[in-house]
C-alpha cells in the first residue's frame, strides 16, 4: 500500500494543481513542493524501513489488472504489481529526494505557464517511480513509455531556442528503442505465459544463450538509447542543452537511470546467459563511451552542453561496471548511478543559477566569477570535485569500484575507462578555471549577485548526500547487497551453463541438435 | 415460398440476431417520417437516439445471454457475442458522428433530416457486413452502407470539394462493388455456393483454393474489401475523399466502414489461402509506410488524419496476416481487431469531431498553422486533442496502446517478427506527425498578424461526445479488463 501511495501521490498533487486557477502561480508552486516533500518523506521512510537481510521484495502490492487474450494458450494474466527490492531501492529513494529540490529550483526560471509545468513535473515523478517499482513486464513498459511524455512537454514548452528539434529528437529516438522492446516483451509473454518479473527471472535464464541474445538485443537497444550508450547518444546533448534547468536535472538525475536500471534488472538479472556472452561488447561500449564522452566534453564551449557530454562519459562508467559482471563492478555501477544523479544534478542546478543571472552559458563569457560570487564558487568547486571522483566524496567510491570490477573482467577496457578519469578531471577543472578564476575582465560579470538563501538551501540535501556517500557508502550498499548477491548468483550459474553448453557443442551429436536453434533465431523463439 | 417457410427462416434465434438491425431500420423510417410531420425536427433527434439505444440494448442483451455463435437465416448470418460487440462498435461510431454533426451544418440546416436518415442507415449495413456468412448478404450490407455514405460525402452541396469527394467515392466505390460481385460470381462458378461454409471443411477448402478461377474470385473479393479498408494499393482515394467530405461523415467512414470491412475480413479469413500470409504482411507494412510517410507531408490536419487512417488499416492488416499464418484458432486476432477498432472509434471519432468543432470556429480547414497557440485559447480542447493524438500514436494509458499491443502480438505469435519490427518502427514515423499537432497547440504561438478566430461556446453535443470519447480512450487504456472480459 505504501508503494501505491508513493507512486500515485504525485499524480494526486498534479490533479489538485489542475483544479487551481491559471493565475495562481504561488499556490501551484506550493502544492507541487508540498506534494514532492511528502513523497520524499515517504521515500526516506521506506528506505529506512527496508530490511537488508529480509525478503528481497518488500512492500509488495499486487492486484490482477487484466488478462491478455490468446487463442493458443491460457490467457496471460497481467498484474498491477509493484515492489521494492535492492535493485530499485536506491533509484526510488533518489527520485523521491531529488524532486523537491527540482521543484524548488524552478522558482527562479519558470515564469510562464507555471500550472502546466508543475503538473508535468509531478506526472513525470509518477512515471519514473512506476518504472522503478514495476515488477510486471507489461506494467514496466506502461510506465516506461508514459514517462516520455512529460519531458517532451517540459523541453518543448519551457526549453531554449532549438527546443522543438531537441524534444522531437528525444521522443522519437527513445520511442524507437522502446517499441522494439515491446516486440520482445510480446514474444516473452507468449513464450512463457506470465509477465511477472520474478517468475521470468527464473524462467528466462534457462533458455539457450542464442535465444536470450535476441531478447537481450531488443532490451539493450531500448535501454542503451535511454542511457545513452555510444552510437545512440546524440539526442542527449541536444535535449540537455535545450531543456530548462529543472528538466535537465531530472533528465540527468533520474530519467537516464531508467536505462541503466533496465540494463541491470532485465538485461543482466533476467537474461544472465546473454549478459555473460555480451559482456565484452557492452564493456567496450561503456569504456569507449567514457573516453568519447570525455573528449566531447573537452571540446565544448557551452557549459550546459559540456555537462551533458560529461553525462555520456559518466554513464559509460555505469555500463562498464554493470557489465563487468563482478560483485565490485555491479555495486560500483549501482553507486555510480546515484552519484551521477547527485553530482550532475548539482552541476545543472549551478549552471541554471548562473544562467538566470548572466543569460549566457558560453565558457568564454565568464572569468573571475569567484571574486564576485564566492559562495557559488564554493558550491561549484565542491560539485566538480565530487564529479571527478575526489576521495572522500561520492564520485570516488563508485568510480573506484567500477574500475576495480572492470579490471577483474577485462584489464583492457578498465584501462581505457581509467584514462577517462584523467580526461574527466582535465575538462572539468579547465572549465572551472575558465569560469571561476583569472581576472574578472567582462564588466557584465562584475554585476553578478551571489547565491540567495533558497538557492543554497535547495542544494544542501544533495551536498549532504554527496559527503555521506563518500564517507560511509556502506550505509547505502548494505541495503542493496543481498539483492546484488542474487544477481551475482545468476551470473555464476549462467557462466557454468554457458561453459557446459559450449563444451556440449564440441561433441558431434549435440552440435547438430543445437545448430538449427542458432539459425532460427527469433522465429524459433516465437514458435515455442 | 409459403408462410411456414418464412416462419422457419425467421425463427426466434434469427429474430434475436436481427433485432438490432430491425430497431435501426424502424428508426430510419421514423426519422424519415419526421421530415413530413409537423414538429418533426424536435422529435427527430429523439427517434434517432432511441433507435440507436434500442439497437445497443439488443446487442448488450446478446452479450449478457452469452449464447454461443450460431448461424441463422439459413446459414447466411452469424449471430453471437462477436457480432454483438462489433454492433456496439458501429453504434458508437454512428453516435459520435451524429453528435458531432449536430452543429456542423448550420448553414445547411434544412437538410439535416435527410442527413440523419442517411446516417442512421449506415450501421445497418455495417452490422450486415460484420455478421455476413454469405457473400450476397455481405454485398447487401456493403451497398446499404456505401450508398448513404456516397450521398453523405457530397452532403455540403455548396462546396465543390464535398461534391468532388462524393463523386470520387461513388465512382471508385461502384468499381469496387463491381469487383466484389464479379469475384463472388467466379467463386459461385467453381463452388456452386455463395456461402462461406464451403471454406469450413479443410479438404474442400484446399480443393477450391487449388482452382485458378476460384483464386481470381478470391483476389477480386479481397481487392474490394481492401478498397473499403483503404489498404495499399487501393488507398489513393482516401485523402481526397476524407478531406472533402463533411468532417463528421469522415469520422464515420474512418471508423465505422473500416471496422465493418475488417469484421468481414476476419470472418471470411478462410477464403484466403494460408500461403498469402507473407504477402499480406508485406502489403500491411507497405500500407503503414504509405500512410505514415504520406501523413508526414501534410499540413492540413484532416488530410493528415486521413493518411494516418491508412496507416492504421495497415496495422490491423498485419494482425489479419498473423491470424492467417497461425492455426485455425487465429491467435486472438478477432479480439485484437475488436479492441483496436473499439479504441480507434473513440480516438479517431473524437479527433475528427474536435476538428469539426475547430473548423466551425476557423471558418475553414484546420491546418497546423491554425492550431498554433490553441492550448492557450482552448486548453480543454487542446488537452483532449492531445489525448487523441497520443492514443493514435499508441502511447500507454490510452486505448490505442493496448490495441496496438494486441495486434502486434498476433503478428509476433504468427512468427511474422520482421514485419512486426518494421511495423513498430513505422509507428515511430507516425509519432513524428502526431507530435506535430501537439507542438503546434502547445509549443508555438500564432504567427504575428494572423487572425485568431473568436472562440464560440462549444455545443453541448460536441462536449458530450468528446467527454465520452476521452473517457473511453482512457478507460480502454488503463482498465482494459472490462472490455476484454466482454469479448
Amino acid at each position: 500500500m505504501e508503494l501505491l501511495l508513493l507512486t500515485f501521490l504525485p499524480l494526486v498533487g498534479a490533479f489538485l494543481i489542475l483544479l487551481t486557477p491559471r493565475a495562481a502561480a504561488g499556490v501551484q508552486r506550493g502544492l507541487a513542493l508540498v506534494t514532492t516533500l511528502a513523497v520524499a518523506a515517504l521515500g526516506i521512510k521506506l528506505f529506512w524501513g527496508y530490511e537488508a537481510g529480509g525478503d528481497p521484495n518488500q512492500y509488495l502490492f499486487e492486484v490482477p489488472w487484466f488478462s491478455l487474450p490468446s487463442a493458443y494458450a491460457a490467457p496471460t494474466l497481467v498484474y498491477f504489481r509493484i515492489g521494492l527490492d535492492g535493485l530499485s531501492l536506491l533509484m526510488v529513494t533518489l527520485t523521491a529526494v531529488l524532486m523537491p529540490v527540482v521543484i524548488l529550483s524552478t522558482w527562479g526560471h519558470v515564469e510562464k505557464r507555471v500550472k502546466e509545468f508543475m503538473v508535468w513535473m509531478l506526472v513525470m515523478q509518477t512515471g519514473m517511480l512506476g518504472t522503478f517499482l514495476a515488477l510486471d513486464l507489461v506494467l514496466f513498459y506502461f510506465f516506461w513509455e508514459i514517462s516520455l511524455i512529460p519531458l517532451y512537454f517540459l523541453v518543448g514548452i519551457w526549453g531554449g531556442e532549438r527546443r522543438l528539434y531537441a524534444t522531437v529528437k528525444f521522443f522519437l529516438y527513445t520511442l524507437a528503442g522502446s517499441l522494439v522492446m515491446m516486440v520482445a516483451i510480446i514474444a516473452i509473454l507468449y513464450q512463457h505465459g506470465t509477465s511477472n518479473v520474478y517468475d521470468l527471472i527464473n524462467l528466462l535464464c534457462r533458455l539457450p544463450v542464442e535465444q536470450q541474445l535476441w531478447y537481450f538485443g531488443a532490451f539493450a537497444l531500448a535501454f542503451g538509447i535511454k542511457v545513452p550508450l555510444l552510437p545512440f547518444h546524440t539526442w542527449l546533448p541536444d535535449a540537455h542543452t535545450e531543456a530548462p534547468t529543472s528538466g535537465s536535472v531530472v533528465l540527468a538525475g533520474v530519467l537516464l537511470k531508467m536505462g541503466t536500471y533496465g540494463l541491470l534488472r532485465f538485461c543482466i538479472h533476467m537474461l544472465p546467459g546473454a549478459a555473460v556472452a555480451a559482456s565484452p561488447w557492452m564493456m567496450a561500449l561503456g569504456a569507449i563511451g567514457i573516453l568519447y564522452g570525455a573528449l566531447l566534453a573537452w571540446a565544448q564551449t557551452d557549459l550546459k552542453r559540456l555537462i551533458a557530454c560529461s553525462s555520456v562519459s559518466h554513464l559509460g562508467y555505469v555500463v562498464l561496471g554493470l557489465f563487468a559482471l563482478t560483485p565490485a563492478g555491479i555495486s560500483g555501477g549501482m553507486l555510480q548511478m546515484v552519484n551521477h544523479g547527485i553530482s550532475t544534478g548539482l552541476l545543472f542546478l549551478l549552471v541554471g543559477m548562473i544562467y538566470e543571472r548572466r543569460h549566457s552559458r558560453a565558457l568564454d563569457a565568464f572569468g573571475g566569477v569567484a571574486t564576485v560570487m564566492p559562495v557559488f564558487a564554493v558550491f561549484w568547486v565542491f560539485t566538480v570535485l565530487s564529479s571527478v571522483g575526489l576521495p572522500g566524496l561520492n564520485g570516488f567510491v563508485g568510480e573506484y569500484l567500477v574500475l576495480l570490477g572492470a579490471f577483474q573482467a577485462s584489464p583492457l577496457w578498465s584501462v581505457v575507462g581509467l584514462s577517462g578519469v584523467i580526461f574527466g578531471a582535465v575538462y572539468m577543472l579547465m572549465a572551472t578555471r575558465k569560469m571561476l578564476f583569472g581576472a574578472c575582465t567582462n564588466p557584465e560579470n562584475k554585476k553578478l549577485t551571489d547565491l540567495g538563501g533558497r538557492e543554497m538551501a535547495l542544494m544542501v540535501p544533495l551536498v549532504v548526500l554527496a559527503v555521506w556517500l563518500g564517507l560511509r557508502p556502506g550505509d547505502f550498499t548494505s541495503k542493496v547487497e543481498p539483492s546484488l548477491a542474487q544477481v551475482q548468483q545468476r551470473i555464476l550459474e549462467a557462466r557454468q551453463r554457458n561453459a557446459t553448453a559450449s563444451l556440449g557443442l564440441e561433441t558431434p551429436g549435440t552440435a547438430a541438435a543445437t545448430a538449427p536453434a542458432t539459425n532460427s533465431g527469433a522465429e524459433g523463439v516465437a514458435a515455442r | 415460398m409459403n408462410p411456414q417457410d418464412l416462419l422457419t427462416l425467421f425463427d426466434a434465434a434469427a429474430m434475436t440476431a436481427l433485432a438490432p438491425l430491425i430497431a435501426l431500420a424502424l428508426g430510419t423510417l421514423a426519422v424519415l417520417a419526421c421530415g413530413i410531420i409537423p414538429g418533426g425536427s424536435v422529435v427527430r433527434p429523439i427517434a434517432f437516439l432511441a433507435s440507436l439505444a434500442a439497437a445497443a440494448a439488443y446487442c448488450v442483451k446478446t452479450l449478457v445471454d452469452g449464447a454461443p455463435a450460431t448461424l441463422v437465416l439459413d446459414g447466411t448470418f452469424q449471430s453471437g457475442p462477436t457480432t454483438a460487440v462489433w454492433g456496439l462498435v458501429f453504434i458508437a461510431s454512428t453516435l459520435f458522428a451524429w453528435l458531432y454533426s449536430a452543429h456542423y451544418y448550420e448553414e445547411d440546416a434544412p437538410f439535416k433530416g435527410e442527413h440523419d436518415v442517411l446516417m442512421l442507415a449506415t450501421p445497418i449495413g455495417m452490422m450486415l457486413m460484420a455478421g455476413a456468412h454469405d457473400l450476397l448478404v455481405f454485398f447487401i450490407g456493403l451497398e446499404l452502407l456505401s450508398i448513404p455514405l456516397y450521398s453523405l460525402a457530397a452532403f455540403r452541396r455548396d462546396r465543390i470539394r464535398s461534391i468532388e469527394a462524393g463523386l470520387k467515392y461513388f465512382l471508385l466505390g461502384a468499381f469496387a462493388a463491381a469487383c466484389f460481385l464479379y469475384g463472388a460470381a467466379l467463386l459461385y462458378a467453381t463452388t456452386g455456393s455463395l456461402s462461406l461454409d464451403v471454406f469450413a471443411d479443410p479438404t474442400r477448402r484446399a480443393v477450391i483454393l487449388d482452382q485458378p478461377l476460384a483464386l481470381v474470385g478470391v483476389a477480386l473479393i479481397a481487392s474490394s474489401v481492401f478498397f473499403k479498408v483503404s489498404v495499399f494499393p487501393f488507398h489513393l482515394w482516401v485523402p481526397d475523399v476524407y478531406e472533402g467530405s463533411p468532417t463528421p461523415v469522415t469520422a464515420l467512414m474512418e471508423t465505422g466502414t473500416k471496422a465493418a470491412a475488417f469484421a468481414f475480413l476476419l470472418n471470411a479469413l478462410a477464403m484466403l489461402p494460408n500461403s498469402t500470409a507473407g504477402s499480406i504482411a508485406l502489403i500491411a507494412v507497405i500500407t503503414m509506410a504509405a500512410g505514415n510517410f504520406g501523413a508526414l507531408a501534410q499540413t492540413d490536419v484532416k488530410r493528415m488524419l486521413a493518411y494516418s487512417g491508412i496507416a492504421h488499416a495497415g496495422t490491423l492488416l498485419l494482425g489479419v496476416a498473423g491470424s492467417l499464418n497461425g492455426d485455425p484458432a487465429r491467435g486472438g486476432a478477432i479480439e485484437a481487431a475488436l479492441y483496436y477498432m473499439a479504441a480507434y472509434v473513440a480516438t479517431a471519432g473524437g479527433a475528427f469531431g474536435l476538428l469539426a468543432l475547430l473548423e466551425r470556429e476557423n471558418k475553414g480547414t484546420t491546418t497546423l498553422e491554425s492550431l498554433k497557440g490553441l492550448a492557450q485559447r482552448r486548453p480543454v480542447v487542446a488537452a483532449a486533442l492531445t489525448l487523441f493524438m497520443l492514443s493514435l500514436g499508441g502511447i500507454p494509458a490510452t486505448g490505442g496502446f493496448l490495441g496496438k499491443y494486441l495486434v502486434f502480438s498476433v503478428a509476433v505469435r504468427a512468427e511474422l517478427i520482421p514485419y512486426a519490427i518494421l511495423g513498430v518502427l513505422l509507428s515511430v514515423v507516425a509519432l513524428g506527425y502526431y507530435l506535430r499537432v501537439i507542438i503546434a497547440m502547445y509549443m508555438q504561438s500564432p504567427a504575428e498578424g494572423s487572425v485568431v478566430p473568436e472562440s464560440r461556446p462549444t455545443p453541448f453535443a460536441t462536449t458530450l461526445a468528446s467527454v465520452v470519447c476521452a473517457a473511453l480512450v482512457i478507460g480502454l487504456g488503463i482498465l482494459p479488463r472490462w472490455f476484454l472480459e466482454v469479448m
